[in-house]
């Protein structure tokens, strides 16, 4: 049976594309949560914030007027104008991608340049450990996905031997009476096309089931939250896709190795 | 007559040349002959057979198959080659998962013949061979015998220009024995095919001419 190798590899690759879109969609939250303090003595525009770093994506201006009602709270009016015209700017800057430590540290010290600018706090500590836990996570995902395929990989060699020895014999006959490639492995096309249907089916089966009874039913909060993350329509395509590369590779590897006659 | 076979200082070995099995012999074989080719065993006659389909590529010299260098052959060349050449092999070789019907018809099918085509002269092949009520049997419910009928029925399927049979009735009875030297008597007399036959001993009784190669030392001698 073809179905058991091929069904641990599609679901190898379905892993990738969910792990994928996971991390992805962590990475833009972690990305949006997050942003840098900068403030500054004189107003600053995004366009300046950009000539001195292309990480900068957007800036949000911060309330100067909300800042001061915090800080002055239970002063006269008269103290809270003045606290104002000495208060400077406040911006939260947005970055476009979820950069290292490193990076973040250059891109402080690039804001700093900017003549106006008092401070830029880039609260890089706690950043880091999440930087650090989001990275983890995505290193032991890809050690599983990397391993499931190798395994997946033996399966396939090992039923590709197993199909050797069964059809050998009919492939050198045929050979024997002129049968081109594709005619000789004909049979062997079929029965795996046939298990590449059924592997897909079974998988997408599986993950819609994944999908729509069992992460609704889950009490992991991870798993609820990213139940729309789990397998799409073009997920599908890609998986029948893989199927029929694997079987096309597998068969014609089969048939090549039948051959007793050397390619001239 | 045109040539079917040329060999011109054909060396065939094994081993890459360190086991030479057939050494620098020259004959030719003419359209519609009817050829033994006999010897010991370990002669070196089943390997000739094989470089004459291009299982096995001549070491040096040439050997020439309709036309076709052998040593040269592409191997698209060589399986088109083969779509006209009958094999008899003295275990067979049928495919024992199709019926003999099919069998039969295996070079017709490769050929890319309809199946009333099929139909039809595997009815025909199978009657000659007296095999008609075994069609849709599979190989293994047939005796050694009725197995090597099949087998020539498969060879002569698609009137070919040329017959290789190795050690044909090696295994056989003396009816199916009969038989076989009959079906290649006839594909010889009637259809011009040219036919080699290798084997351990001619026939005592046989009625067409024939030539006769004996291989000894590696050598290819014609018997006069």
């Amino acid at each position: 049976m073809f179905i058991l190798p091929l069904m641990a590899m599609l679901i190898g690759v379905e892993f990738i594309l969910l792990f994928n879109r996971i991390t992805t969609s962590y990475e833009d939250k972690l990305k949006s949560d997050y942003a840098i303090l900068v403030i500054s003595k004189k107003e600053l525009s995004t366009p300046l914030l950009r000539s001195y770093s292309d990480r900068v994506d957007s800036v949000e201006s911060m309330n100067r007027e909300d800042i001061a009602k915090e800080v002055t709270a239970g002063i006269q009016d008269a103290g809270m104008v003045a606290f104002l015209k000495g208060l400077p700017y406040f911006y939260r800057v947005h970055l476009t991608e979820y950069i290292s430590l490193e990076e973040l540290k250059k891109v402080q010290s690039n804001l700093k340049k900017i003549k106006d600018v008092l401070t830029v706090e880039i609260f890089g500590e706690n950043y880091h450990s999440k930087h650090t836990m989001f990275r983890l996570v995505k290193m032991i995902l890809n050690i599983f996905i990397v391993m499931l395929f190798i395994v997946s990989i033996f399966l396939v060699i090992k039923q590709m031997e197993v199909w050797q020895l069964a059809h050998k014999n009919r492939m050198q006959i045929m050979e024997v009476f002129g049968a081109p490639i594709m005619l000789r492995s004909g049979i062997l096309f079929k029965i795996a096309f046939i298990d590449a249907i059924i592997a897909t089916i079974l998988n997408i089966g599986i993950f819609i089931y994944l999908k729509v009874t069992w992460a609704k039913k889950s009490d992991i909060d991870f798993i609820k939250e990213n139940q729309d993350l789990l397998i799409n329509v073009s997920d599908y395509f890609i998986l029948f896709f893989t199927a029929f590369v694997i079987v096309l590779v597998s068969v014609l590897f089969v048939a090549v190795k039948s051959s007793e006659v050397p390619e001239g | 007559m045109a040539s079917v076979i040329t060999a011109n200082n054909l060396t065939i070995a094994y081993d890459k040349g360190k086991n030479i099995v057939i050494d620098s012999s020259t004959f030719s074989i003419e359209q519609g002959e009817f050829v033994f080719i006999t010897g010991l065993s370990g002669s070196g006659k089943s390997t000739l057979l094989k470089s004459m389909y291009g299982q096995i590529k001549p070491q040096s010299g040439s050997l020439l198959v309709g036309g076709l260098d052998m040593k040269k052959i592409k191997k698209g060349q060589l399986l088109q080659l083969r779509r006209n050449i009958g094999i008899i092999f003295q275990d067979y070789k049928l495919i024992n998962e199709w019926t003999v019907e099919k069998n039969v018809v295996l070079p017709l099918i490769i050929t890319g013949y309809n199946l009333d085509v099929q139909r039809v002269q595997a009815e025909k092949l199978l009657s000659h061979v007296k095999l008609s009520d075994s069609a849709n049997k599979y190989p293994l419910e047939l005796s050694g015998g009725e197995q090597q009928r099949v087998g020539v029925a498969r060879a002569l399927s698609k009137n070919p220009f040329l017959i290789l049979a190795d050690e044909p009735t090696g295994n056989l009875d003396e009816f199916s024995s009969g038989v076989v030297w009959d079906l290649l008597e006839n594909a010889s007399g009637q259809l011009n095919a040219t036919v080699i036959v290798v084997t351990h001993k001619i026939p005592t009784i046989f009625n067409l001419p024939y030539r006769h190669f004996i291989i000894e030392n590696g050598g290819v001698h014609e018997v006069h």
